[in-house]
C-alpha cells in the first residue's frame, strides 16, 4: 500500500514488517519474509521467540501509522509495546518463510490500546498474543 | 545466545536460592540495534530485554531455554542505554515435567523495567 518507512519509526538492523497489505476499519494484515539479515535469526536458521513478538508489535505500529497518515500525519507515531499478554508460539518461524499478520485494534483509552495480533505461515498458526500499546506523547 | 555481549554483558551473577538467580548485566550502548530503534534516539526495544531475560533463565538452567508461552510481561519504563546502563536481571526458574516456568524481573536501583511470567522448554 505504502512505503513501510512511512509507516513505522524503526530502521534497519530491526525492521520486522515488510508491508501494510490491507487495512480497514479495526483490522489490518503485514507481512514479513525473514531473511538472512534478520536482527533476531540464530545459527539453527530460525529465528528467536521475541523476534516474533517484534513483528507483532511492529504490524500494529503499522496499522497507527497507517491511520495516523490517513489523518495528516507526516512523520510515524513511536509506539511502546506497555503489556505482552497470552502470547503462545506454536514454534520458531525460519528462513525463508513469509509471516502474515492479522492484527486487530480495540479501543484506545488514555493514549493505551489493546491489540490482538494472530500470525500465521501459510495455513500454518505460528503465534498469537495481546498487547497494550502506547503512543509517546500522548 | 543471540544478545548475549553485544546487547548486554554480564558483569557478575549470584545465586539467590534454589532456582533463583541476579545477573547483573550492562546494557552494551554500541548495539547496533539503536541504529534501527530509534534513528537518534537510542531506546531499549521491550523485545530484546525479553531475550535477556530468556537468555539468563539458560545460563541459569544450564539448558538453552525457548519460551512457548508469556502469561503477562509488563513494561513499566522506558529502558536506554543512558537511562539504565546497568541492570539487575532476577530470574526465578522451576522445571514441572520437562516445562519450566519463568519469573522474572528487570530494575536498578531506581526504577522497575519489567515484570515476565513465562513458560519455556
Amino acid at each position: 500500500m505504502t512505503d513501510i518507512k512511512n509507516l513505522i519509526p524503526q530502521r534497519s538492523p530491526i525492521m520486522m514488517v515488510d508491508e501494510l497489505l490491507e487495512a480497514h476499519d479495526d483490522v489490518a494484515r503485514c507481512c514479513l519474509t525473514i531473511r538472512e539479515d534478520n536482527f533476531f535469526l540464530e545459527p539453527d536458521g530460525a529465528i528467536a521467540e521475541p523476534g516474533v513478538i517484534e513483528h507483532i508489535a511492529q504490524s500494529a505500529s503499522a496499522f497507527a501509522g497507517y491511520n495516523a497518515m490517513q489523518s495528516g500525519a507526516t512523520e510515524p507515531p513511536v509506539g511502546y509495546i506497555g503489556e505482552v499478554k497470552r502470547f503462545r508460539l506454536n514454534r520458531r518461524p525460519c528462513k525463508g518463510e513469509t509471516l502474515v499478520t492479522t492484527i486487530t485494534m480495540g479501543p484506545t483509552v488514555g493514549g493505551v490500546t489493546i491489540i490482538t495480533g494472530d500470525t500465521v505461515s501459510g495455513e500454518e498458526n505460528i503465534a498469537t498474543t495481546q498487547m497494550k500499546i502506547y503512543v509517546a506523547g500522548e | 545466545m543471540l544478545l548475549e555481549n553485544k546487547y548486554y554483558k554480564v558483569l557478575r551473577a549470584r545465586e539467590n536460592g534454589e532456582g533463583k538467580a541476579v545477573f547483573h548485566v550492562a546494557i552494551l550502548p554500541d548495539c547496533n540495534v539503536y541504529e534501527g530503534h530509534f534513528p537518534g534516539k537510542p531506546v531499549c526495544p521491550g523485545v530484546c530485554n525479553i531475550q535477556t531475560i530468556k537468555e539468563c533463565a539458560s545460563l541459569l538452567v544450564g539448558k538453552e531455554l525457548r519460551i512457548f508461552s508469556i502469561k503477562q510481561c509488563l513494561l513499566t519504563a522506558i529502558a536506554t542505554p543512558t537511562v539504565c546502563p546497568e541492570v539487575d536481571v532476577e530470574v526465578e526458574v522451576k522445571e514441572v515435567d520437562g516445562k519450566y516456568s519463568i519469573v522474572a524481573t528487570i530494575s536498578d536501583e531506581i526504577r522497575l523495567y519489567m515484570t515476565f511470567k513465562g513458560e519455556g522448554v
